[in-house]
């Protein structure tokens, strides 16, 4: 059977299905808001509000068991573009890109934006010079990609060795963060909660593989950006009365700066390559919030904005994600959507940030004797802030904040009620879910089909094909569970490390094997070997040449260009057909290449019998 | 189906529009938040200028180059018969 256009129609029922859980889940936040007030025990709210949501994405995992291999792997090829876009860019933020990205505005300010800018520019770049090629292609991995464009089973293997680096990474780091949340909401141990949110993926990911993923990873999407706006706007609408937190903080920002001023924060001056990131800890503010380049130099922000583009849009766990729209057309839209939330989401947390230090300001700036404040007073209770009381009067300087519980502490700082904290802490653990699912889904699919049958074109028979890709998924995912508990690093280093390495790996080899028809696969290698090696040196030798590891992209990135174009151009050029195969890629019209393949191998097994 | 005569345009034409789409956003969002310290005594919206551009700025610039992409590939698409028979 080939597929047609017409067995891949978007199922029209999906705003209805989704409308359905966004109904549950705001039902479920306002009962728990009744029960607060009715007097319910703490500890059954915070229960009520991880397990709530993470039942309604697991019934959604469930409900859509499928065993057919184009479903399993890439959901039949009928994913809008809106919902492809608001997966692809809630998995680039995951977790850390919400809560520790808060911390690291309210910490930093400005220069927080290399990281916001770069995830924009990585969708542009993706949507213009990648992606529509992937999904022409159609493979259902990366590896598997490079390995047919340049018809070479050594690329396949070697890429997918390369890429588990950076993926593994990555899923710790979604891991502890997710972990450290769930953590907080119910007060259980973070090793207990690593466990849980495992098993959560593994939950989200056998069913019906990437098709259980897709739609449970949509519903935690919209459950994260709702988590994650609503007691924002709330708040906005306490403080400004404007209900657009995003377009609305300016005012406050500039009471803010003017506050700064009065309050002598010194600015910063730093050389050009400093990257100091907020690390995960206590840390005092001490840094204007609009005034540029006091933490991370001037070229430090561009190399690093450059870094995330390139892993975003390189990256292999988000890749897979755009071959699964109905067409290229489509596949170059989702990316649109996928600008148009992580812009909007990064927008919000940036209000976040500034609303936190306007509040902090309004202590600092009351005029007679200091006081500490009820809220003020509860985020030091719960281990969030600290505040120096020694000295006779309370200075901004005085105040430290925990990175990673900036994003948790302003539904308190507002005197909103408990549930409105505990829901956005529910949010970022559904962040979490889909970035560390995103990873899980796709190096398992890695494993399955690049690595255990990376030696064969022709695929496992459809039932053991499944089951493989079941299995690994089971696999990656205790792995990352146990990295993440044993590997205990700082999230959003260990996500900027990740991109790093994408980026220089891949990014090059990807762009040059659609937009350079003389590559061939001793290129392919000989790119994504030195940017690999090139960007490991760089992080293991950072401290010596003055370079903190998440810029080792700096030398990755051309070390991938010069190895590709050096190599491909000391070996003969690529065959007849392999030149056949690129020029077909590059038109978005006709079969998709991977389905006529499938299609070619079923006629011919079946002259064969 | 597109015709093989009309390969060769088809991919020039793509290759500038890669190019009119990537290179002009690359050049702003390089430059841009460099010279935000001297917009930043501006007012818009309340906000400092440089920072306000930096941030929301840089969003919808780049919204708007995928859109703008997005529409122009597809008509080029259709104008060399390069486009999907969906």
């Amino acid at each position: 059977m080939s597929l047609t256009s017409r067995s891949r129609i978007v199922n029209p029922r999906l705003g209805t299905y989704f409308g359905i859980f966004v109904s549950a889940l705001s039902g479920l936040v306002l009962l728990l808001i009744i029960f607060e007030q009715l007097g319910t025990p703490d500890a059954s709210l915070r229960w009520g509000m991880l397990i709530g949501p993470l039942l309604l994405y697991a019934a959604i995992a469930a409900s859509v068991l499928t065993k057919d291999p184009l479903d399993f792997f890439v959901v039949g090829r009928r994913v809008p573009a809106g919902y492809t876009g608001l997966g692809v860019a809630s998995s680039a933020m995951g977790a850390t890109g919400i809560v520790a990205m808060t911390g690291v505005f309210f910490i930093i300010g400005f220069d927080a934006l290399f990281v916001v800018i770069g995830g924009l520019a990585g969708f542009v770049l993706m949507a213009v010079m990648l992606a529509p090629f992937l999904r022409k292609f159609g493979m259902f991995t990366v590896p598997s990609y490079l390995g047919r464009r340049f018809d070479s089973r050594s690329v396949r293997i070697l890429c997918a060795a390369l890429v588990a680096v950076p993926m593994l990474l990555l899923l710790a780091a979604e891991l502890r963060m997710g972990a450290f949340v769930a953590a907080w909401l119910v007060g259980q141990p973070q090793s207990l909660m690593v466990m849980l949110l495992t098993l959560c993926i593994v939950l989200g990911l056998v069913f019906g593989g990437m098709r259980s993923f897709t739609w449970s990873s949509s519903a935690q999407a919209i459950a994260a950006i709702l988590a994650l706006i609503v007691p924002v706007a709330v708040v906005a609408v306490m403080v400004t009365n404007f209900p657009l937190p995003q377009l609305t903080h300016g005012p406050l920002l500039r009471a803010l700066v003017r506050n700064e001023a009065i309050q002598g924060l010194p600015i910063v001056e730093v050389s050009s390559f400093a990257f100091s990131l907020p690390g995960d800890g206590m840390l005092a503010v001490t840094k204007r919030f609009t005034v540029p380049f006091g933490s991370i130099g001037p070229a430090a922000f561009v190399v690093a904005m450059l870094t995330v583009a390139a892993g975003v849009a390189s990256a292999p766990w988000l890749l897979p994600r755009v071959t699964m729209t109905p067409g290229v057309y489509e596949t170059r839209k989702s990316l649109g959507w996928a600008t148009v939330f992580f812009g909007l989401v990064m927008l919000t947390v940036a209000s976040v940030s500034v609303f936190m230090r306007d509040y902090v300001m309004d202590i600092v700036a009351a005029t007679g004797p200091a006081s500490i404040p009820g809220w003020a007073q509860q985020l030091t209770d719960l281990g969030f802030a600290q505040i120096d009381t020694r000295s006779t009067r309370l200075a901004f300087t005085s105040f430290s904040f925990w990175r990673d519980t900036v994003f948790l502490s302003l539904p308190i700082a507002a005197g909103l009620p408990n549930v409105f904290a505990y829901f956005a802490a529910a949010g970022a653990i559904a962040a979490a879910l889909v970035a560390a699912g995103a990873v899980v889904g796709a190096l398992g699919n890695v494993i399955a089909e690049d690595v255990i049958n990376g030696l064969s074109w022709e695929p496992l028979p459809r039932q053991p094909r499944v089951w493989v890709a079941r299995v690994a998924f089971g696999v990656v995912a205790i792995l990352g569970g146990l990295m993440a508990l044993l590997a205990p690093t700082d999230a959003l280093s260990l996500l900027l490390t990740c991109l790093a390495l994408t980026g220089s790996t891949l990014f090059p080899v990807l762009a040059l094997s659609v937009w350079w028809k003389r590559m061939n696969a001793f290129g392919a290698m000989a790119g994504m070997g030195s940017g690999f090696g090139v960007a490991v040196v760089t992080m293991l030798a950072g401290s010596a040449i003055g370079l903190e590891g998440p810029l080792a992209s700096l030398l990755g990135i051309p070390a991938g260009v010069l190895g590709t174009v050096l190599a491909s151009f000391a070996t003969p050029v690529p065959t007849r057909s392999v030149l056949e195969l690129v020029r077909e890629m590059r038109v978005p019209g006709g079969e998709v290449i991977y389905d006529r393949e499938m299609r070619l191998l079923r006629l011919k097994n079946r002259d064969r019998k | 189906m597109i015709e093989r005569k009309e390969r060769k345009p088809y991919w020039r034409h793509t290759k500038w529009q890669m190019l009119a789409s990537i290179v002009p956003f690359l050049v702003v969002i390089i430059v841009l938040p460099l010279y935000a310290e001297s917009l930043n005594s501006e007012k818009f919206l309340g906000f400092p200028l440089g920072y306000f551009l930096s941030a929301h700025g840089i969003a919808v610039i780049a919204i708007f180059t995928v859109a703008s992409f997005v529409n122009r590939q597809d008509a080029v698409d259709h104008w060399h018969g390069a486009h999907e028979d969906i």
